[in-house]
């Protein structure tokens, strides 16, 4: 009978450990700072596990009971734990409160294990073999369950079924422990049946873990990710959710397709509506073909070049079904060239001339990206401008990042163009900024294509106006060499988020 | 047990080995351009052959450098052109000469320019020859990309290389008061560049110490701020602050404005300024020719290069001072004339390392380093995207005499610097090795005038500059410093002084 009694200190004991190695580890995938988790959770666990063997010394008689109930209480709260986290994290905003409320009890239920069983034991064998034989057990089971854990359960079973088989255990050691304790215990009869029932829950949990997990992870990462790659220049991934489809390259979103509409008529029709009979036009950027869409629109257009850095990128844009679907096949166009370059480069390798020049480039979130929102860039493209010819920069948000607005506006300004700076509301991105520019006054044109869901002539006049949360502040241009623009950004949304 | 043991030592270092082993890519690379096999053909005043050919030519430039280059563009900009200008190596440049391959083109010695202030009227005007400045206003394009300096200390960055973390109230203090001086130092208007429109004799006395010495005598002894100033010698002089004159230490601060815009750049260094200049004068040089005497009449001055005797009237020595006891009859042996030696490598990489999440700068400085850190190739690239690059790296051998240096330079093979170079990038970028795939190294064992103490008031270099024969010197050395704008201003200096008497 003794070996038996200590193969239960030792089950119970790794039971302990997974649980708060569960914890840790989950904490660490969610909230990141694995460090900052694993210190802190074992601290409490510890010091919970303190708090329970203090109290284990206000328990008086029908100690075997008692056992036998803590241990069902771990196996379902352990067993469970790892699935109420995730659902914790996945559905409610108190995660941290969860997690640590959680550590806490079962922390306090381990610690009053082991206490009790030593005095459970203490008259079948002198003190000084209890002490030496619970301990060594204990111990023996928390190597064994430091090594299962990273090697055979998290690869194989995973968090959530983890918990669950180690709550399957702490039942299963309450349910023996009913035979083993036979003497000791009363009502033995009630306490089988409940051993059973938290048995079957934590199976049929098993049986479900996929779905559970499955669920909280659906919401933890929003909405479906239907391709994500690593491309030579970038990350590109895109989600759906129902009808909406969304694109993030380095993880910053670049277009809902619910309202790109919105983004990409603002971006095109302001200014190419008012260049009289365009003929050519240039898009820097836009390798999703959306503002090529909108392009399309003018039948006198007869070529449209898209420079954009990344292969991939054109290459997903004319050949996924879902993307050419949104973008009408614009990037299929016999009036539509395509060449992957990097921009600059190509703009000063380049003596083409344009009616009208699209510049779309992610926001300028490093010194690599600010080089194409400086005067020398704008110089450089600049000479591509026919006489009646117009450009349009996306300029960040005048709302959220307002400095970086008005940087890229003077910046245009002091590469020797008149600019007419204008927004729009994008419900995704929240009100957005362009900057029109050009070697002569602008006149909102009197008509537009037929057909735009959101840019009407009527409704243009007011796109220029800016009210006074977004008015233009005195800003310095943005240089090669001194690229405050990415400062500035840096500062723009570092003031949002606080 | 004994042999159990060794047998155990001895699987122990195959498997070290192999662990050190694992993933290290091949470098390639070698010595190039090396200057001394010719150089010290000189000095051993080896057998030349007599002249065979005689050629008759108003001015001879000796020295391809910035110098010889400069007077040759005054000469062809003044619409003289009846000059040839002999340059020992296969190509000229001398300090600012650079390098290509398949990804960009880079320097092997000087790489910047600072903005030119108003005093240095002669680079102004270079620079608007070239359109570095047009309508008062500085080519973008040119000017150093942000970010561009940072420095390496206590396990991270900062941007700029005076040391700005982990400052103790008192090395504050200490900066502060310096910066302080050299503001007056600066007012004074005697700083300048070049050296020779502001040198007065009310600062002759900084002359006479070392710039540690007189940094000791202002109270400065913080840790960080000696490091910095005798990072500035090296970056200048090519020497340790104790190795310096304080007039040089004191010059390297104050004689510009504090500029926002940074300096003037380019991929291949000043190679580019070499290269606009060879464009303008390139018809008038004469590469791969050694010349191994020059003689001096009341009428004209003979060069003798290879198999040639050029009979001019003037001659424009643009090459080092310090080898002119070699090359003319009866020159007195000079005194003053201390140069320090340097290294450059230039690395190829495949790849950027890792930099604990800084963006790459175009100047890369580590805290504490006997070396002067890399320079980024590719920095002015206006790509948005660049996988490969070429870094600069440059190493001033100031710790010990010049002369040991030059020997250490000579006596080390290839791999010893490359394992040199590398463990020191290796502190800062654990994964250096896996980026690299070839070093090329230039050895120079006078790369620079060194500005002793005593040096900038030397007689000896005030005569050189003043001297009246048919030689007139012209290297950036007689100002002591070895700069851009010195070599440029003597070249030009010189040029219209032989124009003035051609004409005269």
């Amino acid at each position: 009978m003794g070996i038996l009694v200590f193969i239960s200190v030792l089950l119970v004991a790794a039971c302990g450990l997974i649980y708060e190695l569960v914890a840790g580890t989950l904490a660490s995938y969610l909230v990141g700072d694995s460090v900052f988790q694993f210190s802190t959770i074992i601290g409490t666990y510890l010091f919970a596990m303190g708090i329970g063997s203090a109290l284990s010394r206000y328990i008086h008689g029908r100690l075997a009971n008692r056992f036998v109930w803590i241990e069902l209480l771990l196996g379902v709260i352990g067993g469970f734990s790892s699935a109420l986290l995730m659902l914790a994290f996945a559905f409610t905003q108190g995660f941290e409160l969860i997690l640590y409320a959680l550590v806490m009890v079962m922390g306090v239920l381990v610690g009053l294990e082991i206490p009790l069983l030593m005095r459970m034991v203490r008259d079948r064998y002198e003190f000084r073999d209890v002490i030496a034989h619970v301990l060594t057990f204990d111990y023996l089971g928390a190597l064994g369950a430091s090594l299962l854990f990273p090697i055979l359960l998290v690869p194989r079973l995973g968090l959530v079924r983890s918990a669950m088989l180690f709550g399957l255990i702490n039942a299963g050691v309450a349910l023996w422990s009913t035979f083993l304790f036979v003497d000791q215990l009363s009502a033995t009869r009630g306490l089988r049946v409940a051993c059973l029932v938290v048995l079957c829950a934590l199976g049929a949990g098993m049986a479900e873990a996929k779905q559970i997990s499955a669920t909280a992870e659906d919401n933890i990462y929003a909405d479906e990710i239907i391709f994500a790659r690593d491309t030579h220049y970038q990350h590109l991934v895109l989600t759906r959710f129902k009808d909406d489809l969304r694109l993030f390259l380095n993880s910053h979103l670049q277009f809902s397709s619910r309202d790109e509409y919105r983004y990409h008529e603002a971006l095109v029709h302001p200014g190419l509506a008012a260049v009289p009979a365009p003929r050519r036009v240039l898009i820097l950027g836009g390798g999703d073909g959306l503002a090529v869409r909108e392009i399309l629109k003018y039948p006198l257009v007869e070529s449209i070049t898209v420079v954009d850095l990344d292969p991939e990128m054109t290459r997903i844009f004319s050949s996924n079904p879902m993307l050419t679907k949104l973008n009408d096949k614009s990037l299929l166009s016999p009036r539509v060239h395509v060449i992957n370059a990097d921009a600059f480069p190509w703009v000063d390798g380049n003596a083409d001339s344009f009616d009208f020049i699209v510049i779309d480039f992610p926001d300028p979130t490093n010194y690599s990206l600010g080089k194409l929102y400086t005067t020398a860039f704008y110089r450089a493209v600049s000479r591509h401008l026919s006489a009646q010819g117009f450009l349009v920069v996306q300029s960040t948000s005048p709302m959220f990042a307002r400095d970086s607005f008005w940087c890229i506006a003077e910046t245009l300004k002091q590469a020797g163009l008149q600019t007419h700076p204008y927004h729009v509301y994008v419900p995704s991105f929240g009100e957005w900024g362009f900057v029109l520019a050009g070697m002569h006054e602008y006149k909102p044109p009197t008509s537009l294509p037929a057909s735009l869901r959101f840019v009407s002539v009527d409704g243009l006049p007011a796109f220029f106006q800016f009210p006074p949360d977004m008015a233009p502040l005195p800003m310095p241009a943005n240089q090669l060499n001194s690229q405050v623009l990415v400062r500035t950004y840096e500062n723009d949304w570092k003031d949002i988020s606080h | 047990m004994k042999l159990a043991r060794r047998k155990f030592l001895g699987l122990g270092s195959a498997a070290l080995a192999g662990v050190f082993l694992k993933g290290d890519k091949r470098i390639e690379g070698s010595f190039v351009n090396d200057s001394f096999p010719r150089g010290h053909l000189l000095r051993g005043r080896a057998g030349f052959l007599p002249a065979k050919r005689v050629e008759k030519i108003p001015v001879v430039i000796v020295g391809g450098g910035i110098a010889g280059l400069s007077a040759a563009w005054r000469l062809q900009k003044r619409g003289f052109s009846d000059f040839v200008l002999l340059e020992m190596s296969s190509q000229p440049g001398g300090n600012a000469r650079w390098g290509e391959n398949e990804i960009t083109a880079y320097p092997w010695a000087a790489h910047y320019v600072p903005v030119p202030g108003p005093q240095a009227a002669y680079v102004r005007e270079l620079f608007e020859d070239l359109g570095v400045l047009k309508n008062g206003q500085w080519e973008e394009r040119y000017l150093a990309f942000s970010p561009q300096e940072r420095l390496f200390l206590y396990g991270r960055w900062q941007e700029g290389l005076e040391p700005a973390i982990g400052l103790t109230p008192k090395d504050r203090d200490q900066f502060q008061r310096l910066e302080n001086l050299f503001g007056e130092f600066r007012q004074s208007g005697s700083f300048t560049v070049p050296v020779e429109l502001g040198l007065s004799s009310k600062f002759q006395d900084l002359d006479g110490i070392s710039f540690s010495d007189w940094l000791r005598q202002q109270g400065c002894d913080s840790r960080l701020l000696n490091w910095y100033m005798n990072y500035a010698c090296r970056d200048d002089y090519g020497a340790l602050a104790r190795d310096t004159s304080a007039w040089a230490g004191v010059h390297y601060f104050s004689s510009r404005q504090p500029e926002e815009k940074g300096p003037l750049t380019w991929p291949e260094g000043n190679g580019w300024i070499t290269r606009r200049l060879l464009e303008r004068v390139g018809g008038n040089i004469r590469t791969s020719q050694m010349v191994h005497r020059i003689t001096e009449t009341r009428r004209g001055a003979s060069v003798f290069a290879e198999e040639t005797e050029f009979q001019a009237q003037f001659v424009i020595f643009a090459a080092p001072t310090f080898l002119a006891p070699y090359l003319l009859e009866d020159f007195p042996p000079l005194h003053d004339f201390v140069y320090s030696p340097w290294l450059t490598a230039n690395l190829t990489l495949e790849r950027y390392p890792e930099s604990r999440g800084a963006e790459p700068s175009w100047d890369t400085v580590f805290l504490d380093s006997p070396t002067l850190g890399y320079v980024d190739a590719m920095h002015q690239s206006l790509r948005t995207h660049v996988d490969r690059t070429v870094w600069t790296f440059y190493w001033a051998l100031a710790e010990g005499a010049p002369a040991e240096n030059r020997q250490l330079l000579l006596e080390k093979d290839w791999t010893y610097w490359k394992e040199a170079i590398l463990h020191d990038l290796q502190r800062v970028h654990s994964d250096i090795r896996q980026c690299v795939s070839r070093i090329d190294i230039l050895r120079m064992g006078h790369a620079m005038i060194r500005p002793a103490v005593g040096s900038i008031f030397s007689e000896e270099r005030r005569r050189l500059r003043r001297r009246n024969g048919r030689i007139l010197f012209a290297n950036s050395d007689l100002s002591g410093i070895s700069i851009f704008e010195e070599a440029q201003y003597h070249g030009v200096e010189a040029a219209q002084k032989v124009l003035g008497r051609l004409h005269g």
